[in-house]
């Protein structure tokens, strides 16, 4: 039945079921070159089959280890680790929200009128857009020593730019008219801001910090690894001790941490929208 | 039946107040909540009163001053050897341009391997294309459950399986790829128009007909733009996965870091920095490429 339709199709018109061939011989060359430079690639990064069948072995071993989890008896030091790793992600939000908010009145195109100095400083931001927080943790680590303090500073630094330019997207995505009429009420520029401009970004502003605390929660084990305390720090160390048991219920409970806020966050987003 | 005039009013002064009474006590909950929480996370993290060792802000300034190189302006553009010159502070700039090469290749290969695994997942969980709906409950519930799943966790885990080397940085970010573009994928599945999507039916298509010529041909440029978004964010992964023994730069990074040699530091830095940077403006080239073709057709 297809077949016939097809068949039917092709005789009418040729064009729609079948490139001409030079369109096809230029398809498939391209697809033989890009699959030429994967398996290059492949063999650059050293991905032999052999390697990757072992690795699965080793893996299946871990996994079957780690049933059944088990919190190994400290169920509430685990727990404490949870709620430091929030904290930090939190700390860390609020101190980036609080930097990027000027850098973003700064970005924005509609307050900042100097095109020059619009574009200098969004370059400016895109460099450091560049480096995540895991770098900035070993930074600030070897500067403060180990502890959470350091993983604070390096979430925030990580956001800023970030959460700068969302803020300074969303200055610019707001609507004129409001400001236009409380100047002509003869209100001051802090005036135009407070009562034109603030409460159009606010919910904007904060469902994006939200959107940043679930991914900075989630970041925050990254932390704990290079020494900032936490979830991560707890989890290292079980696997550097093969407890797989042990390090599959922190993960398990980790999941569930990150999807519970991961809900709220969203009931708060979808109610601030 | 009509209402009283006073009465009215007085019922609308009641329904006011309680409205008011209502949004302000939701909004001092809701302040309440935030302050404790805010309390509670500075403290926990113990970010004031820490002990830092005593002048926190002189040790950035020894730091920040140990990470800058003594670079010496007539002996700038002299060979290695030479103390002072720009060869000589990226001393081995081949081997990390090599390394920075391989994260680049990382990047590119999980990105690939999890845009197809991510086309494959989503077509099995979009509504309008799997008619069988336990399967299309357990594989996405199965791609929720990789999005939350730190990606860092996941390459320790298999740096232990698999050695230190590229390969668990591949499919580390390969198996983070497949949930967060499975996902996007299969929302713009969704959205297609159904119209070709019947005509092929009414013509006796099956699924992979349909999807061959009904789908595809629509979902194309939306795809590419988010793999493209996706590569970005996967090189600034790749580059960090290093740091725990997957591969590329971050290794690099990683040695500069442990031997405390600040200034190397800076320079492998400032390489990741130029390298995401230089995939940053590529992508968004294409990417208003593909948007401006689509917006022509």
């Amino acid at each position: 039945m297809s077949a016939e339709i097809r068949a039917r199709a092709a005789a009418i018109a040729p064009a729609a079921l079948r490139a001409s061939l030079p369109a096809r011989a230029m398809r498939i060359s391209l697809v033989v070159l890009a699959l030429a430079a994967m398996v290059q690639m492949g063999r650059d990064l050293d991905l032999a089959p052999g390697a990757l069948l072992k690795g699965v072995d080793k893996l299946g071993l871990f996994l079957g280890a780690m049933v059944p989890p088990s919190s190994g008896g400290q169920l509430t030091r685990i727990l404490k680790a949870l709620a430091e790793t929030f904290a930090m992600a939190f700390a860390g939000t609020i101190l980036a929200a609080l930097a990027a908010l000027p850098l973003g009145v700064i970005g924005a195109k509609t307050i900042v009128r100097n095109p020059a100095l619009h574009f200098a400083f969004r370059r400016f931001l895109d460099l450091f857009r560049g480096v995540p927080a895991l770098v900035w943790a070993l930074i600030l680590v070897s500067a403060f020593g180990l502890g959470p303090f350091g993983g604070v500073v390096a979430l925030a630094l990580a956001d800023i730019p970030n959460l700068a330019k969302l803020f300074s997207e969303a200055l610019e995505n707001c609507d004129p008219k409001p400001g236009e009429g409380v100047r002509a009420a003869g209100a001051s520029p802090l005036a135009v801001m407070r009562y034109a401009l603030a409460p159009q970004v606010a919910p904007v502003m904060a469902s994006q910090s939200l959107f940043f605390l679930e991914g900075n929660f989630r970041n925050a084990a990254v932390l704990g690894i290079v020494g900032a305390g936490g979830v991560g720090f707890e989890l290292e160390e079980r696997i550097r001790i093969f407890a797989f048991d042990q390090a599959a219920f922190i993960i398990l409970l980790y999941m569930a941490g990150v999807a519970l806020l991961d809900l709220g966050s969203r009931e708060l987003r979808k109610r601030l929208a | 039946m009509r209402e009283d005039p006073p009465h009215a009013v007085a019922e609308f002064e009641r329904l006011r107040r309680s409205a008011l009474v209502r949004q302000r006590t939701q909004a001092a909950l809701g302040l309440l909540v935030f302050s404790v929480l805010l309390v509670v996370s500075f403290q926990r993290s113990q970010f004031f009163g820490a002990d830092l060792g005593g002048d926190p802000l002189g040790r950035i300034g020894d730091f920040l001053d140990r990470m800058i190189p003594d670079l010496k302006p007539q002996a700038l553009l002299e060979d290695r050897r030479t103390v002072g010159s720009l060869a000589w502070w990226f001393y081995d700039l081949p081997l990390w341009l090599k390394a920075g090469w391989q994260t680049v290749e990382m990047a590119i290969l999980a990105t690939i391997l999890g845009a197809i695994a991510g086309v494959g997942a989503s077509f099995l969980c979009a509504r309008n294309l799997m008619p069988f709906a336990p399967l299309r409950f357990a594989v996405r519930r199965t791609l929720e459950a990789i999005r939350t799943l730190p990606d860092l966790i996941v390459a320790i885990i298999l740096v232990a399986a698999f050695g230190v080397g590229p390969l668990p940085g591949v499919i580390t970010l390969a198996i983070s790829t497949m949930g967060s573009l499975g996902k996007l994928f299969s929302e713009i599945n969704e959205e297609v128009d159904p119209r070709p999507l019947e005509a092929l039916e009414a013509a006796g298509a099956g699924l992979w007909t349909k999807i061959r010529f009904g789908v595809i041909p629509q979902v194309l440029p939306n795809y590419a733009s988010y793999v493209l978004i996706r590569l970005e964010g996967n090189l600034a992964g790749a580059a960090a996965l290093g740091i725990v023994g997957a591969g590329g730069i971050g290794l690099e990074l990683q040695r500069a870091i442990t031997y405390t040699e600040f200034d190397t530091y800076l320079a492998i830095l400032m390489l990741i920095v130029g390298m995401i940077f230089l995939l940053d403006l590529a992508s968004e080239a294409i990417r208003h490429r593909l948007i401006g073709l689509g917006g022509e057709a």
